[in-house]
């Protein structure tokens, strides 16, 4: 929990580093329909008139207790990621996914060369060894983004003035369904506000069997 | 008897009646044996089928574990991870058949997530295009974790089936894996369970049977007997055979498909028909062993009572001399014995009837032997014969007793028979004397003359004795009979432990007077006149007027000379010369009397003449009172 907050708190750091002075914010909430809020939900804001990537940025997925720390870990296109192992043993990550294929063999500690995510879309990240970890990295095409907390609420900040299509994504996002997206206008002075719905459908994963540490699951 | 079996012999009856028995109870057992037999036949085809149904559900679930098992580590497989990420066909192909193979399963198809079918080992070719078991699918997606498993149909082919999700590592296609169902796979079952195993499908629109452990040609009987909605348990004959059926739905849906487990209820039940046959023949075996038992039992039983009814027919007829043998210690030996006691009694009866017949007259017996015996008597007019023997102590002197029991025996035989033959009845027989009765105790109209003619018959009789008699150079013998007819009193004197059939009154006392008498007259016979007047078919010589002691009235006596008829002419004319002089003698005319009866005498030696012509002598010399009355009065006895 220490780790994701940091993480979060990094993220913010990053944004507020590079964000200009003068900036709105939107702030947003997620749910499934029927109330619930949809936390790890993804979203993201792209300006109608086609805003300029901001400069590369660096990300960190650690892996902890034979798990990716952050199922969903949303960065901009370009970001290069590292992947340290803080477990006493060897993780091998892989990615199938369209947007980034690549695979670090078997490694301890935290690999020389980073992963540079240079495509927009979903990254399924997976570990050779244990079946179990699973991890998702959005790359997503514009800067302004952000990830829901467990209340499936969230806030993108240093939004330049403007107007955006603010859209979700979510793991377990039903393919069938119109991803959901909205059209808000950003001042500089103020909150926006976006309300978004999205159709979960299950996603499942492979099992982990119960551990000292924590539950298992399925 | 109403019983509609009549049985002449009571063996058939013992027969019958065990036999019926033994058959009933048999039959009971044979048919309680046989529907228990039937029932727990039934009882353990249920329950192997439902053990079967068990079994098989467990082996269904069983080859779906496998499948699953087999898609989760191909799901898990990096290598394939990395195959399926090469997006080459033919990789992907050949990584499914490879895995396929590993657990020799006949089908597995990778589709993706969105139904497309990416490679398919039944259709190597086929590169893409919708796949088929949408259903399947389905149920995966609607399902926790992203599986399922299924009977389904590919090409018309049923085959267990099995779906997982690709975790790369979130899911990405679906992984299926199927077992073919055939004649194999219940094959298999078969050996398993002995259980014949039928898998039907779609049974809606008319069974059809997928697969089967029964022979081809009872599969159209089976189509036609099942029915998908009947109840889980039927019974249905096929080739002959019953079988109970079990239903076991195997899966649901559009594809329905059920399988049928089948036991024949013949195959249950021949160990019961070794039961039956054995059965059988216990029932034949006790049946002979009955028979025999009971004829013998009932030839135990009959044959005592034959042999008893032989004998009660043998009595019946007479025959005393052979008792009822039966060796038995039973009712029926001492149903035996008891005859035997009645016999003897019966011998007994006879002997004591025939020795009555003897010691008193035959009629006497029988009539002792017809009536309540009691003592006391009635009147009735009887003719009483007393005969006695002359000579006879003159005979006693000469003679040994031996000797003499034997003459008098003799003498009694002949005389008795005489007496009877005219149906007189011996009363007793008193030293050398008899009594016989005319009319008592059986009554005829001609006492009276029987015994008048029994009389000359005994005079005849000693005749032929005396000629014998002579032959042996023995003394004759001669008679003396008194025959009187009066009313007396007849029946059964003496105590009620001894008693005699008899008569006793005045009439009795003078008939043996009379017969006292003959002597004196010298004549064998001595008739009253009461017995004259009863018999007049005679001729008879008068004798006298005689009074005898203890009788005041005089009584006329007479001698019988013979039938009427059968006496010689002289001797009649000299009975009227007697006659003539008697009646001379009466009148007091005494010297013509004695002429006339001294006449007589000289031409006759009877004594009768000498003695009426001493006493025609006597009187002239001595004329008596005038009130004489020519009786002749006796003193002694
Ligand atoms: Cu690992």
């Amino acid at each position: 929990m220490l780790k994701k907050t940091g993480i979060i708190l990094f993220a913010a750091f990053v944004a507020a580093f590079s964000s200009p002075a003068f900036a709105g914010s939107i702030e947003f909430s997620v749910n499934d329909g029927k109330s619930n809020p949809v936390a790890d939900a993804v979203v993201y804001a792209v300006p109608r008139d086609g805003a300029p990537l901001s400069a590369p940025r660096k990300a960190v997925i650690d892996q902890v207790d034979k798990e990716f720390v952050g199922y969903v870990t949303p960065i901009e296109k370009g970001t290069a990621v590292s992947f340290p192992n803080h477990d006493k043993l060897r993780h091998h990550v892989y990615s199938f996914s369209e947007a980034k294929r690549f695979e670090i063999p078997l490694y301890t500690g935290t690999p020389a060369n980073p992963v540079v995510f240079d495509k927009p879309g979903v990254v399924a990240l997976g570990c050779n060894i244990h079946d179990w970890m699973s991890a998702y990295v959005f790359v997503s095409d514009t800067p302004h983004f952000s990830k829901a907390s467990d209340a499936g609420r969230g806030r993108i900040e240093n939004i330049p003035a403007g107007e955006y299509d603010v859209s979700v994504w979510h793991p377990k996002l039903k393919a069938s369904s119109k991803p959901a997206s909205v059209r808000v206008k950003v001042t500089d002075d103020g909150a926006s506000k976006a309300d978004l719905q999205v159709a979960l459908q299950n996603v499942w994963r492979a099992w982990r069997a119960p551990v000292a540490s924590g539950n298992g699951y399925r | 008897m109403t019983s509609p079996f009549r049985f002449k012999s009571f063996r058939a009856r013992i027969l019958v009646f065990f036999l019926g028995l033994l058959v009933l109870v048999q039959a009971a057992v044979f048919i309680s044996v046989n529907t228990a037999s039937i029932k727990n036949a039934r009882i353990q085809i249920d329950e192997a089928l439902k053990i079967t149904a068990g079994v098989f559900g467990r082996i269904m679930k069983e080859r779906e574990a496998r499948l699953l098992e087999a898609a989760r580590l191909l799901s898990g497989d990096f290598a394939f991870k990395e195959a399926f990420g090469t997006r080459d066909h033919s990789t992907i192909l050949s990584a499914l058949d490879n895995h396929r193979m590993r657990i020799r399963a006949d089908v597995m198809t990778l589709v993706s997530m969105d139904g497309e079918v990416i490679a398919d080992t039944l259709n190597p070719e086929k590169i893409s295009g919708e796949f088929g078991l949408k259903n399947l699918i389905s149920s995966a997606e609607e399902s926790e974790f992203g599986e399922a498993a299924s009977v389904v149909f590919i090409e018309d082919r049923p085959y267990q089936m099995a779906v997982v999700p690709l975790l790369v590592p979130m899911p990405d296609a679906w992984i299926c894996i199927g077992f073919l169902i055939d004649d194999r796979f219940v094959q298999e079952l078969k050996a398993l369970t002995q259980t014949q195993v039928s898998l039907l499908s779609n049974p809606q629109a008319g069974a059809s049977v997928i697969a089967s452990t029964l022979p081809l040609s009872e599969r159209e009987a089976l189509k036609a007997a099942f029915s998908a909605d009947g109840p889980a348990q039927t019974e249905m004959e096929l080739g002959g055979d019953k079988f109970v059926s079990f239903a076991v739905p195997i899966s649901h849906g559009k594809d329905k498909v059920t399988a049928l487990l089948q036991r024949s209820l013949d195959e249950a039940l021949s160990p019961y028909k070794r039961l039956k046959s054995a059965l059988i023949l216990l029932f034949a075996l006790g049946l002979a062993l009955s028979v025999a038992g009971g004829v013998f039992m009932a030839r135990t039983v009959t044959r005592p009572v034959r042999d008893l009814a032989a004998g009660v027919k043998r009595i019946y007829e007479g025959d005393y001399s052979e008792p009822v043998t039966v060796e038995q210690e039973d009712e029926i030996g001492r149903l035996a014995s008891s005859f035997n006691h009645m016999l003897k009694g019966l011998i007994e009866r006879d002997r004591v009837r025939s020795l009555l017949g003897k010691v008193v007259s035959s009629a006497i017996a029988e009539e002792l032997l017809k009536k309540e015996i009691e003592l006391g008597g009635e009147e009735r007019e009887v003719t009483v014969l007393f005969s006695d023997l002359r000579g006879f102590t003159s005979l006693c002197e000469r003679h040994t007793p031996q000797e003499i029991l034997s003459f008098l025996n003799d003498y009694f035989t002949r005389i008795s028979a005489v007496i009877e033959a005219n149906g007189g009845v011996v009363d007793k027989y008193i030293g050398d004397a008899v009594m016989a009765l005319f009319g008592a105790p059986l009554k005829n109209e001609d006492d009276a003359a029987r015994a008048v003619r029994t009389a000359i018959g005994m005079r005849e009789a000693l005749k032929g004795l005396n000629a014998e008699f002579e032959a042996k150079g023995l003394p004759r013998l001669s008679l003396g009979v008194g025959v009187n007819t009066a009313t007396v009193v007849a029946g059964n004197m003496g105590s009620i432990t001894r008693l005699n059939y008899t008569v006793i009154g005045d009439g009795v006392n003078l008939a043996s007077r009379l017969e006292g008498l003959s002597k004196k007259y010298g004549v064998d016979i001595i008739v009253s006149a009461s017995t004259l007047a009863l018999a007049p078919g005679f001729v008879y010589r008068e004798l006298d007027i005689v009074r005898v002691k203890g009788k005041s009235e005089p009584v006329g006596i007479y001698e019988p000379v013979g039938e009427t008829g059968a006496v010689d002419e002289a001797v009649v004319k000299e009975m009227e010369s007697y006659h003539e002089g008697l009646k001379l003698y009466r009148e007091r005319r005494w010297d013509l009397a004695r002429e006339r009866f001294r006449a007589l005498r000289e031409k006759s030696p009877l004594s009768l003449y000498a003695i009426y012509e001493e006493r025609a002598s006597g009187l002239i010399e001595n004329p008596p009172p005038s009130e004489w009355d020519s009786t002749t009065v006796f003193h002694e006895k």
